[in-house]
């Protein structure tokens, strides 16, 4: 009996007591109405669903112990009717055969086929956990949600009457928690059991419910017991097994279609199938012709199949997933990620069969961990409180060391600073100013522990006269200022990274946060352009990221002398090299303005969505928090609004301006 | 009708080499069935049944028994040109049998043990089965084989396609029946994840792990399956037997004994 709106037929449903020893009296009612009752009974050392008579077939008493490929029962230390978790069958034995005749056919004296009449036994199911009452959920979209249904399963479904049962023991298989199925059972049932010490907490779930309650020798409820109802359902939250991240799991596993551990766990599973055939809501199937032997009369035998089957993908020529790998990878990605796509929900209810009936014990939460690690969530940092905010106020720092670039490009390393300089992000700028010359912006080109990098060009008085400093001499400092590289938004993504000439500045502190969060990252990558050798910056961090697997370095020059042995081009003629589906890149862009221009409109041209494109603008200056009004773009102010943009705020003054 | 049919009745041979002669029963054993297989089947050669005997061509020939001795090589050339299809069944034809095990053995030593004269005993130093000889057609796998995987391919060979037996574990058929996985559940030896299906989980519904006698199946992880148990702390020797069993010799069971049989000592 299928009972969508017991939701709300729950709620007001009213609770008794049933003794234990009144158990007998509900499978005796329910079979009094015709229904065979299928549920919990000991047989091969396992709690499977079978037949039951009498409350004597119910596994009183007992409790499994289960891991990965271990399943064992031992006695409990209670007389709990429904102290264990989840057996060896799923329910969808009785709503979905193994075994099945679909069709018959003849052509003997007449030539036809014929589908033969559903035939679904009444039955009752006792016992039935909320990640199985999920499952039967699943399986109902599957079979019934869409254009063309299985009047078979149809047929069962309706037959079957949910009598459910509260989970007050888990297992280390367990992890419906993660799945958001259970532990408790919100719907989907006609009766709900909830075992306490002294008994049961029953109510009804639906009309047919109610009339099977009405008939048994309950009671009311007292305070104290309906208490221990809800605590014990509650309790079992807390013992859960191993969790499973869930968060983006879908998006995650699309990108790891390449990952290495699926070679690896292939190596290990022996595709028997037994995590298919005990998963609740795998549904997929393969049909034998049976035939007398002159092939007059035929039948079509559909049985459970799986999709670690050697024929499972076979046509005539060959087989789409003819290694493990693919196959453990379509079985995994199904149940994780494109279900959602077909079904609209998860095709796992978090039951753990599949962990602990796999006889080389793998753990579908180590191999997706493994293949698709959780992000940590996704925290948008903030821009720290700059301090000495107004024109005027500064903050003193030490110059701790100089070093040159290029032939006027020079790296200062500040230190002794307010903290406040230390929590800037990669992308933001100070205001630096020695007495009786006028402050200018710099980029933070590196956050340290202790110090901040600038790197500064020589090309007005300031820049000049920072650059000629000597370690231990000071300056004024206002900062950090303007926003900065929103990392967090190539998570999962290809992160690209075009610089240009001393643009390489701006963007060495976000290489350097790319590179030590590698895992976050689909690929990292940095193309960098200069006009000739000599004028590349960072030399050193440049052969150390190119030595570096955590990071694809590419680099041209526009013109070299003969000793360049490297590429020579503007840079956008690297872009030939990339490779990946650009509408997952998230791609970061710094350099003289024509550059930038022409970088941006290769990577559109690839396919790079433009609101997926991070620039940094370059305007004069003077204030450096939004007042003095020259560094007006777009209608936003470079310094406060900027200087890092997404290219999609910009509009068209992107490609109007420029040097 | 019947008269042609009858007259078009496909000839059937029934052959063996070195065996116990199970498999060939396994026909007569279709009791059900058999008055109709005759009807439309003209069995004219099959010594385990009749001393009635037919020179070929054959349609149809189904060879039990390994390759054990030298004269078996011959015969097997000659049966293979007088038949328009082959189909060896049972483990002893498919995979060279129990007798394989001699193949890890020494011969002359096994030989001089068991017989008081073993120079009057004409055997090949191994036991191998007929597809390394000739080629086969069909098989049907088994220690003996299935009736209905028997029944099966000659309704296929009236009907004209192929016949409809699965290659899937022994794993498949247990989930199917409902039986409690005995590696599980248990901590029994199984070969069932490994080994083909045909069986219906025989051994399983009986409480015993499968012996693996319909042989390895395709992409059988065999590798995986024996490293597991030894991980799992089973002994070499007992992996070696589990292994070693009716179709041993055939890979990628072949390969897991010989390299036990390097760690056994």
């Amino acid at each position: 009996m299928i009972t969508s709106p017991a939701h709300s037929y729950a709620a007001a449903a009213r609770q008794w007591f049933l003794a234990r020893e009144n158990l007998g009296a509900l499978v005796e009612a329910i079979r009094g109405t015709g229904r065979r009752v299928i549920g919990p009974t000991i047989r091969e050392g396992a709690i499977v669903y079978d037949e039951i008579q009498t409350a004597a077939d119910l596994p009183t008493g007992w409790r499994d112990e289960q891991a990965a490929g271990r399943y064992r029962l031992e006695r409990s230390t209670n007389d709990r009717v429904f102290g264990y978790t989840v057996g060896p069958t799923p329910w969808k034995r009785y709503t979905f055969p193994p075994n099945l005749t679909i069709a018959t056919a003849h052509r003997s004296n007449t030539f036809g086929f014929d589908q033969p009449v559903p035939d679904a036994p009444p039955l009752a199911f006792l016992g039935v956990r909320a990640c199985e009452i999920a499952a039967l959920a699943i399986q109902d979209k599957v079979f019934l949600g869409g254009p063309f249904t299985d009047d078979d399963f149809r047929a069962r479904r309706a037959a079957a009457f949910i009598v459910a049962v509260q989970c007050t023991t888990s297992s280390s298989t367990c992890f419906c928690t993660s799945m958001e199925t259970g532990p408790e059972v919100r719907g989907g049932y006609d009766i709900l059991l909830t075992e306490i010490d002294e008994g049961f907490v029953i109510q009804a779930g639906s009309p047919g419910g109610s009339a099977i309650v009405a008939g048994l020798p309950t009671r009311g409820l007292s305070h104290a017991e309906a208490g221990a109802a809800i605590d014990n359902v509650e309790a079992v939250r807390t013992q859960m097994g191993k969790p499973l991240p869930m968060e983006g799991i879908a998006e995650r596993l699309k990108l790891q279609l390449d990952h290495p551990r699926w070679a690896e766990v292939a190596e290990r599973c022996v595709e028997c199938g037994n995590c298919t055939m005990s998963c609740p809501t795998c549904f997929c199937t393969a049909v034998v012709e049976k035939s007398d032997l002159d092939g007059k009369t035929s039948s079509t035998e559909r049985q459970w199949d799986t999709c670690f089957d050697v024929g499972f993908a076979r046509v005539a020529g060959g087989d789409f997933r003819a290694r493990p790998r693919d196959r453990y990878r379509q079985w995994l990605t199904h149940k994780f990620s494109t279900w959602w796509d077909q079904f609209g929900s998860s095709g796992c209810v978090g039951c753990g069969r599949c962990i602990a009936w796999c006889p080389v014990r793998i753990d579908v939460r180590d191999e997706l961990a493994a293949i698709a690690p959780p992000i940590a969530p996704i925290v948008r940092p903030v821009a720290v409180e700059p301090v000495a905010a107004s024109p005027g106020t500064y903050s003193i720092a030490r110059l701790a060391s100089v070093r040159p670039e290029t032939e006027d490009t020079t790296t200062l390393t500040l230190t002794d600073l307010n903290p406040a300089f230390l929590s800037g992000r990669p992308g933001q700028f100070v205001m630096v100013a020695l007495p009786a010359f006028p402050a200018v912006p710099i980029g933070i080109s590196k956050l340290r522990s202790n110090a901040i990098d600038l790197t500064v060009r020589a090309v007005g008085p300031t820049s000049r006269a920072l650059g000629s400093l000597h370690p231990g001499a000071k300056v004024g400092l206002r900062g950090p200022l303007g926003t900065f590289w929103p990392i967090e938004e190539a998570y999962g993504r290809h992160a690209v990274v075009v610089a240009g000439g001393v643009g390489l500045s701006p963007l060495h502190g976000l290489v350097d946060a790319l590179v030590a969060n590698r895992d976050r990252f689909e690929s990292v990558s940095l193309f960098y352009g200069s006009r000739t050798p000599e004028d590349q910056l960072y030399r050193d961090d440049l052969a150390a990221w190119s030595a570096s697997k955590a990071i694809d370095v590419a680099i041209t020059v526009d013109r070299a002398g003969p000793e360049w042995k490297g590429r020579v081009g503007v840079v956008t003629t690297l872009f030939d090299m990339i490779s990946w589906d650009c509408s997952k890149v998230t791609a970061f862009v710094v350099g003289p303005e024509r550059m930038m221009q022409a970088s941006v409109q290769g990577l559109i041209s690839k396919g790079v969505p433009t609101d997926r494109i991070h620039v940094s603008m370059e305007r004069h200056m003077e204030c450096g928090i939004g007042l003095c009004g020259h560094c007006q773009m777009a209608g936003r102010f470079v310094c406060k609004d900027g200087p890092v943009f997404r290219l999609n705020d910009l509009g068209d003054m992107f490609n109007r301006e420029g040097i | 009708m019947a008269t042609s049919a009858r007259a078009a009745r496909p000839r059937v041979a029934v052959a063996k080499f070195a065996s116990c002669d199970g498999c060939q029963l396994t026909l007569l054993d279709l009791e059900d069935e058999l008055l109709e297989i005759v009807s439309r089947f003209d069995i004219v050669e099959f010594p385990e049944a009749t001393s009635r005997r037919s020179p070929g061509p054959y349609d149809i020939v189904f060879v039990e028994g390994s390759i054990s001795a030298p004269e078996h090589i011959d015969q097997i050339k000659e049966l293979r040109k007088q038949a328009r299809v082959l189909v060896t069944i049972g483990a002893c034809a498919t995979a060279g049998g129990i007798q394989a095990l001699r193949n890890w053995a020494d011969h002359d030593a096994y030989r001089a043990s068991v017989y008081a004269h073993p120079e009057w005993v004409e055997s090949l130093a191994t036991a191998t089965a007929v597809s390394e000889h000739v080629k086969v057609d069909a098989e049907l796998r088994g220690c003996p084989i299935d009736g209905g995987q028997l029944t099966e391919l000659l309704t296929s060979v009236l009907v004209g396609r192929r016949p409809q037996i699965r290659d899937e574990a022994v794993c498949r058929e247990c989930k199917r029946r409902g039986i409690v996985c005995l590696v599980v559940a248990a901590g029994e030896a199984c070969m069932g994840p490994v080994t083909t299906s045909g069986c219906n989980a025989l051994c399983p519904s009986y409480g015993r792990g499968c012996f693996g006698c319909f042989g390895p199946r395709t992409n059988a992880n065999a590798k995986s399956w024996s490293t597991g148990m030894l991980r799992s702390g089973r002994p070499p020797e007992e992996v070696w037997r589990l292994f070693a069993g009716f179709t041993g010799y055939a890979e990628p069971f072949r390969t897991v004994i010989t390299e036990l049989g390097k760690t056994k000592g």
